[in-house]
Parts: structure tokens; sequence; C-alpha cells
């Protein structure tokens, strides 16, 4: 029993841990979007708030507390409260799965890849519910829009993730990082460039990101989903959506580009090389934002039935058949 | 105490009392959340039996995929008049004896399940701890029980080539 609680004790202190600083991540990822994204456009961007703006975020969350909570008439008052924590929590405890390092996983089950899709599914809920229980048009044909494009698009990314797992022969994540290590080119990303595209593609339209951001489009929605949403409810759909990218991401890195292994060990930092990766592809999520238009309703749904899921397949038959060769 | 025997207690409860609600529940969003509800609980039900595996898959399927498109259709028919009818069924009918027999059988075997107090993992078919169970499932799939696999799978493409069928745009001679 007494060995059982020190485990549980452990368990929480590094749960709590790694909670703060994906949150500082959070937190700090609008600062970097809004900074970079100034730079792209020939603009500052956020430099008022402490040296260079980089008070910002905290600035930010001190807002968005103090503000009035708005709820308006005729929503359907429970699913109108639950829904961004929904979204939240399916959002963010897909970062427990991750493992950062050898010796650094929170929960290193048998099947990790498979738990952070079903969170990813999970997530849908709450888009769909604060939608519909807002009671507005924007806010429900965002929801509407929300569904439709994550039910589409989770299938191209678990085939794409599929030929991941058949390359590794395995579904737990840090047995398929240590599969790369002991492969001929130490990443899956060379054998596996067009499962890496497809994922990525489908992650940011997992994320609802531009430009797959239809479920929140301002120039027709307002802000799609959450359009009544105010104060810290509307902070914590921010919250999620981040939160979703970072996990996205951590989740490319793992299953692509190979977690934590680098060119050379760096004394002290054992992350390091799992950061430096997490940090580009969230940079190339912000690049993406700043450079390309949103997609019309009839492409996206094209793009993911027409395009992306026919490649994945080819690709996973491809895998298949090389796998049975080799 | 037995903690397998509390969680397990605590999820079959939850399942039954969500169930109950759905089905008693006048608003259709509220009912497909409480189906949403039991289908959690009961991934946790096979997760405690430590099959991982399909507790991600129950929640990938049936969670994410399904009740997403119940609550998609539920979203775009109207059921304004019925959420203000409040009484289910007005007569005595054959309905009700049927379910107080089911509603009886139930609980006599629940009361068997109670007196066996069982260790649940002694019931598996086989070893999770030996092999994965992705490997046992895909053991009895493709050796065991390939080809009734096979047979859902010409069912399922049927069912799909009909959905596409009727959908179909048929193009009138000009």
């Amino acid at each position: 029993m007494g060995e059982l609680i020190d485990k549980l004790i452990f368990t929480v202190i590094a749960a709590v841990i790694l909670l703060v600083i994906a949150l500082l991540h959070v937190a700090y990822l609008t600062y970097a979007e809004r900074k970079i994204i100034a730079r792209m456009q020939q603009r500052l961007g956020p430099n008022r708030v402490g040296p260079r703006g980089l008070l910002q975020p905290i600035a930010d969350m001190l807002k968005l507390l103090t503000k009035e909570d708005i709820v308006p008439y005729g929503v359907d008052k429970p699913i109108f409260y639950i829904a961004p924590f929904i979204s939240l929590v399916c959002a963010g405890t897909g970062v427990a799965l991750i493992p950062l390092w050898e010796k650094f996983v929170l929960s290193n089950i048998n099947v990790g890849l498979l738990f952070i899709l079903a969170l990813s599914s999970l997530s849908a809920y709450g888009v769909i519910l604060s939608g519909w229980a807002s009671n507005s048009r924007y806010a429900f044909l965002g929801g509407l829009r929300a569904s439709a494009q994550v039910v589409s698009y989770e299938i191209a990314m678990s085939l794409a993730l599929l030929s991941v797992v058949l390359m590794a022969g395995s579904l737990n994540l840090m047995d398929i990082v240590k599969a790369q290590i002991n492969s001929p080119y130490k990443i899956y990303l060379i054998p596996q460039i067009i499962a890496f595209f497809v994922f990525i593609i489908s992650a940011i339209a997992e994320c609802n990101r531009v430009p797959f951001d239809l479920p929140e489009a301002e120039t027709e929605l307002v802000a799609g989903y959450f359009v009544e949403y105010s104060a810290m409810r509307f902070a914590i759909f921010y919250l999620a959506e981040y939160f979703g990218m970072v996990v996205m991401s951590a989740l490319a890195v793992t299953c692509f580009l190979g977690g934590w292994i680098g060119p050379f060990e760096v004394p002290y930092i054992p992350f390091f090389w799992f950061l430096i990766k997490l940090y580009f592809i969230l940079f190339v999520y912000i690049w993406v934002r700043a450079t390309l238009p949103r997609y019309r309703y009839d492409q996206l749904m094209g793009l993911g039935w027409k395009v992306l899921i026919p490649v994945a397949i080819v690709n996973l038959f491809l895998t298949a058949f090389l796998k049975l060769i080799v | 105490m037995n903690w397998d025997l509390v969680i397990f207690y605590y999820l079959a409860i939850a399942m039954i009392f969500s169930s109950v609600f759905a089905i008693f529940s006048r608003h259709p969003v509220y009912t497909v959340l409480l189906v949403l509800v039991m289908i959690v609980h009961q991934a946790f039900l096979l997760l405690t039996l430590g099959a991982e595996f399909l507790t991600a898959v129950q929640i990938i399927v049936y969670a994410g995929a399904i009740l997403v498109l119940f609550l998609f259709v539920v979203y775009l028919i109207n059921l304004r008049k019925e959420t203000k009818k409040n009484i289910f069924i007005r007569k005595v009918s054959l309905i009700t004896i049927v379910f107080l027999l089911f509603g009886a059988l139930l609980v006599k075997n629940l009361l068997i399940l109670i007196s066996l107090k069982p260790s649940f993992k002694a019931y598996l078919p086989f070893n999770v701890e030996e092999k994965s169970n992705v490997w046992w499932i895909a053991n009895y799939l493709f050796k065991n029980y390939l080809l009734q696999f096979e047979i859902i799978g010409v069912i399922l493409l049927v069912a799909i080539l009909g959905a596409v069928f009727l959908i179909r745009k048929v193009k009138t001679a000009e």
C-alpha cells in the first residue's frame, strides 16, 4: 500500500509540473503567434507590456479572468457551462501520453496512439455542444461545420498514423520512437513523407486552424461556435485550441521526427531536440496561418475525402507491401 | 477493500442510470449526451479488464463518430413538439409486461453476479499481461474467425454501396 501511495504522489507531482510547463508553452504560443504574424505582415506586434511585450500573455489572462461572464438569454445553461471544459480536458489530456524523453512519460500505455486519437475525436463535442447550446445562428452553423470537418479529417489522420504503426509494429508511443531510432534513417519522415504531409494537413483541420478555420470564420460567422462566450469561458476555448495544436505537433514529433533523438547529445537538457522539433512544427502552423487564405467549404470536404483519404490509403497499402517484402 | 469491485460497481451503476435517464429524457440532445456518458463508462469497464485496445476503439468509433452523427441528425430535424410531450406510454400494454419480465431477468443475473464476487481478470479467455491485446484480437480475428470477419466486411460494403445508390443523382435524358 505504501508503495502505491508513493507512486501516486510521484505521478501527481509529475502531472502538475507537466501541466504548468504545458500551460506556459500555450500562453507563450499565443505571444509567438502574434509576434511572428506581425513580422510576416510588416507590423511590430505586441510591444507595450514588459520588454518586447513579453508579459502580454499574462496581461491577457488577467484581463480575461476579471471580465464579466455573460450568459445570454435563451441558452441551454448546463451544456453552455460544460462545453468549454469538455474541449479543454480532451485537448489537454493528450500531453500526458507523449513521451518527452526515454525516461519521462507520464502515462506509458500500450495503445497510447489510439488514446490520443480518441481524445481528439471527443474534443469535437465541446465545439458541437457549445454551438448548439448558445442558441445563436452563427454559433450553430460553426458547430455544424466543425462536426462534419472533424469527422472527415479524423479518418485521413488515422490512416496516416496507421502506416507509422505498421512500420513500428506497435501502438505504444515509446516503442514507436525506439523503433524509429533503430530504423535505417533514424526518423520516419523520410520513408513516410506522404503520411507526414497527410497528417500535418489533417492536424491543422482538426485544430480548426487557418486555412481550415471554417467553424470560426470571422468574415462569415463572426467567431463561429464560441461567439456567445465571454471572459473565462472564452479563454478556455482559446486554451483548448492551442493545447490541441501543441498535442498534435508533439504527436507529429513523436511519430515522424524521432521524438527526443538528435544528431548529438545536449548535456543536461534531455528534452532539447524534442522541444526544437516541437517549436519548428508550431512555427509551421503559424507560418501557414500568415500565408494561406481560407478554403471554401466544398473545397475543404473535397480535399479531405477525395485527396487526403485516397492518398493515405495508397500509402498504407504501399507500406504494408514493402513491409511484407523486406 | 477490493478496489476492483468498487470501480466495477461505480461503472455499472453509472451505466444503468445513464441508460435509464437516456430513455426517459424527452430532450433529444440530452439523450445523446447521456448515451455518451454510458459509452465512456462502458469503455472504462473494458479498461478494468485490461482491454485497452477495445477501450480506445469504443471511444473512437461510438463516441467519436456514431454519436457525433446522431447529434448532427438531431440538430437537423425539428423536434420541438416532441420535447413538450410528457407521458411516455399511456396504456399498460404487452410492452410493459415484457419490460417487467426482462427487468426481473436482469435483477436475477445481477444477484448471481454479486454472489460470485468475481476477480474479473480470471474470466478472460487469454492472458493480457503476456502479449498485448492488439496481438490477441488480431490473432483471433484473422485465424479463428477469419470467415465471419470477411462476411461482416462484405455486409458493410453492401451497406455503403446501398447508401451511395440511394443518394445518387439520376441523370434524366434531355
